[in-house]
């Protein structure tokens, strides 16, 4: 790290002057000494490579210290157009994010400041981000701002190849990774005019296949009701569905209900739920519909009765 | 020297989990979740694949199961309002230590959810002095009256001015410090940070755009009586492209997942905008009640995430604004109750807290508290009342912890909303 000098900087207090300030923070000395020199020199506006340094440092200590990243972005837009070559500035400017983005996985203000670079780039490349994102993921695979921030890039580069095979990945190491499964939709969701027929029966069996692996998963069966909402006027395979979901229920629609603790135990009450879901779209199966959420409501769901009960009662 | 640690720590994680595959094996077994030893688990036996998900909510299972085992008392659960004081007291008296510098850009935050705490468990426990205080250290934040910023110095930022806002409300006029915030600028300040696709800027220049924006800047500008259709423009139609596929609300209106702090976000924000209609509410109400867990009993913020008692308030206040507004109740209020009384206290530490094994923070005290205040509570609004004017009515079917009735799409205390807003009917200065 090269050394600059700022001994000509008086650094601004950063404490308020009240005797009994609420909340006050016991700052140790040497942050007290680097954040009134970051306030100094943001109050000259300084743009200039000992500043952008400081703000290095800065973060290094306090990376929600949102005031500095945005007196870093002011220094790096001011300092590109100095550059001779702004591309490789830019790039080292990423290199240096991505260091502070491993240290830093929860953190709000990178991630803006990452699509903020990227604007300013005359040349920008996904294949660049590819990595983080995977490191990133590699460590907290539901981190929910990275999983926003890869959308946001996908719209950007207007570039999908690499989601869907991605996502399969990450469900086959984790089945239960909603992250995952709700990136396949956003996939789907901005392919919804051109998914041809066989596509969209390929991920339909893709979906089958994963509950089958484990029906008691929310995930997938959310994600099975709403791809099929998504393209309700393209997949038109009713029974076979009802008859796929009525394969983890047990039979129970047709058993008595007064007494739950002779009902059988069933593999998913998700299935319940979509089989009742989707029986009171349909005035000739809502007795079915009635006796699903009676079902989930007396045995297989019970901590949600009240919507259960509510779905009765709009039934009714 | 912390820089150096984290990279290796980086680099280590690197090179098991790139450079060796997977992070653990995936086993495919058949779980029996009555090893667990509990007479109330009601799942069957399931067919399920071991993983990281699993993993985690197993461990998170045995300590919170073996808490309701043991935890039964005749008298019930009940909250220790006086232990918890004692901790929010201290916040209060004493400087805080060097360790609490990463809160340092969110200052006002702190303040609420202290100053809150207090009010919500008893709303004579903030006292005159008290507020005397908050209110010297917000306008030495920003002397000009708003917009306010994490810090003396630091930008203005629409997290901190909510939170600013939002503790000034509960500081009931004192000095006639309310008319010493300079709304006009607010708004021109508000204006300012609107985005061409109906969102807000947390701050100029570099700051994010999401559903938590737009909560913060339409609950500061209804408080305040400044939201105008200047400033509400485009909104809905970014919030209605927030809902996902599976009811509940994402970050950005490009299907992101959805989550409990952005879907509280969402819908207290359709309720100030008074456009629950223009979204699915029935897939919302599904999804919250699907936070809900059987065994833990209380809420988690995304499908197959852990339980964390913050959610009984993003959760449950998300619930509570659909149930004031006549769309029907949809999860278990007792349930919930029992574990923010069971989990999120401790005998030993005073606070509230995330999970058994985490400790207590001001964050999650005032979120448990407000999550509670919402179980004991049932709602209902007159159809054409704004929802400042949402009442609390006590749940009979609940014992009470007597906590002060609170209004579910601004976080405060009933009087205090209603209190504040009536103070600036007046509408927008020139």
């Amino acid at each position: 790290m090269e050394q600059y000098d700022y001994s000509d900087i008086k650094p601004l207090p950063i404490l308020t002057d009240q005797q009994d300030e609420l909340c006050r923070i016991m700052y140790t000395e040497d942050y007290k000494q680097l954040m009134g020199l970051a306030r100094a020199l943001i109050s000259v506006n300084e743009l200039s490579a000992r500043a952008l340094q400081l703000t290095a440092q800065v973060i290094d200590v306090a990376p929600a210290f949102y005031t500095i990243w945005n007196y870093r972005f002011n220094i790096t837009r001011h300092m590109m157009t100095e550059s001779d070559d702004t591309v490789s500035y830019l790039n080292k400017e990423l290199d240096w994010l991505d260091e502070v983005t491993l240290n830093n996985p929860k953190n709000y203000q990178i991630w803006s400041y990452r699509q903020s670079l990227l604007k300013l780039h005359p040349s920008p490349s996904f294949k660049r981000e590819l990595p983080i994102l995977k490191l990133m993921i590699d460590d907290d695979s539901k981190n929910y701002h990275v999983w926003s921030y890869r959308k946001w890039c996908c719209l950007f580069f207007n570039n999908f190849q690499h989601e869907l095979a991605y996502t399969s990945k990450l469900i086959e190491l984790d089945i239960y990774n909603n992250s995952a499964w709700t990136h396949r939709m956003f996939y789907w969701v901005n392919f919804k005019d051109v998914a041809s027929e066989v596509e969209l029966a390929d991920e339909l069996q893709y979906t089958m296949d994963k509950i089958q692996l484990v029906p008691q998963n929310i995930s997938s069966w959310t994600y099975f009701r709403g791809f099929q909402e998504l393209f309700h006027n393209k997949i038109q395979r009713e029974s076979e569905v009802v008859q796929f979901a009525t394969s983890f229920i047990a039979s129970v629609l047709s058993l008595p209900i007064d007494l739950p603790q002779d009902l059988p135990e069933i593999e998913s009450s998700y299935a319940l739920e979509f089989l009742a879901n989707h029986w009171s779209a349909d005035p000739r199966t809502q007795d079915s519909a009635v006796k699903a959420y009676s079902l989930l409501a007396i045995k297989y769901d019970p901590i949600r009765k009240n919507l259960w009960h509510h779905k009765i009662n709009k039934l009714n | 020297m912390r820089q150096r640690v984290g990279r290796s720590i980086a680099r280590a994680k690197f090179i098991n989990t790139a450079l060796l595959g997977r992070k653990r094996p995936v086993m495919e077994k058949v779980v029996d979740l009555t090893d667990l030893d509990t007479s109330h688990t009601i799942q069957p036996l399931l067919k399920e694949l071991e993983t990281v998900t699993t993993e985690a909510r197993h461990e998170v299972l045995q300590s919170v199961l073996e808490i309701y085992e043991n935890g039964r008392n005749p008298d019930g659960p009940t909250l220790t309002k006086e232990f918890h004081k004692m901790y929010l007291d201290v916040a209060f008296e004493i400087s805080l230590p060097p360790q609490m510098t990463a809160l340092d850009a969110s200052q006002p935050w702190m303040l609420y959810w202290i100053a809150n705490s207090l009010k919500v468990m008893d709303k004579d426990w903030l006292s005159d002095g008290v507020k005397r205080k908050i209110v010297n250290k917000l306008f030495s934040i920003s002397s000009s009256g708003g917009p306010f910023g994490g810090g003396p110095g630091q930008l203005p930022h629409l997290a901190s001015t909510y939170a600013a806002i939002n503790v000034l409300s509960l500081c009931d006029n004192i000095d006639g410090c309310w008319d010493r915030i300079d709304r006009r600028r607010i708004y021109e300040w508000l204006l300012s940070l609107k985005e061409p696709n109906g969102g807000f800027k947390t701050c100029l220049e570099v700051g994010e755009v999401d559903t938590r924006g737009i909560y913060c800047a339409l609950s500061i500008a209804a408080l305040l009586n400044i939201l105008t259709d200047e400033l509400t423009e485009g909104v809905l139609g970014y919030l209605k492209e927030c809902q996902s596929y599976e009811g509940g609300f994402g970050s950005c209106p490009h299907v992101d997942e959805a989550h409990g702090g952005y879907t509280f976000c969402a819908t207290a924000s359709l309720a100030i905008l008074r456009s629950l209609n223009v979204i699915n509410v029935e897939k919302l109400l599904e999804w919250c009640s699907a936070r809900q867990l059987q065994e833990e009993r209380g809420f988690c913020g995304r499908s197959n995430k852990l339980v964390d008692g913050c959610y009984s308030f993003w959760v449950g206040a998300s619930a509570a604004i659909l149930e004031a507004l006549g769309y029907g109740q949809c999860f278990d209020k007792n349930a919930l109750r029992e574990y923010i009384l069971l989990c999120c206290q401790e005998k030993e530490q005073p606070g509230l807290r995330d999970k058994p094994g985490a400790h207590s923070d001001f964050y999650h005290t005032n979120y448990c508290l407000l999550g509670l205040a919402v179980t004991e509570s049932l709602y209902t609004c007159a159809s054409n009342d704004p929802p400042h004017k949402i009442k609390c009515i006590p749940n009979r079917q609940i014992v009470s912890s007597e906590l002060t009735d609170v209004n579910p799409v601004y976080g405060l205390p009933t009087e205090n909303v209603r209190r504040f807003i009536h103070y600036f009917d007046s509408g927008l200065p020139p």
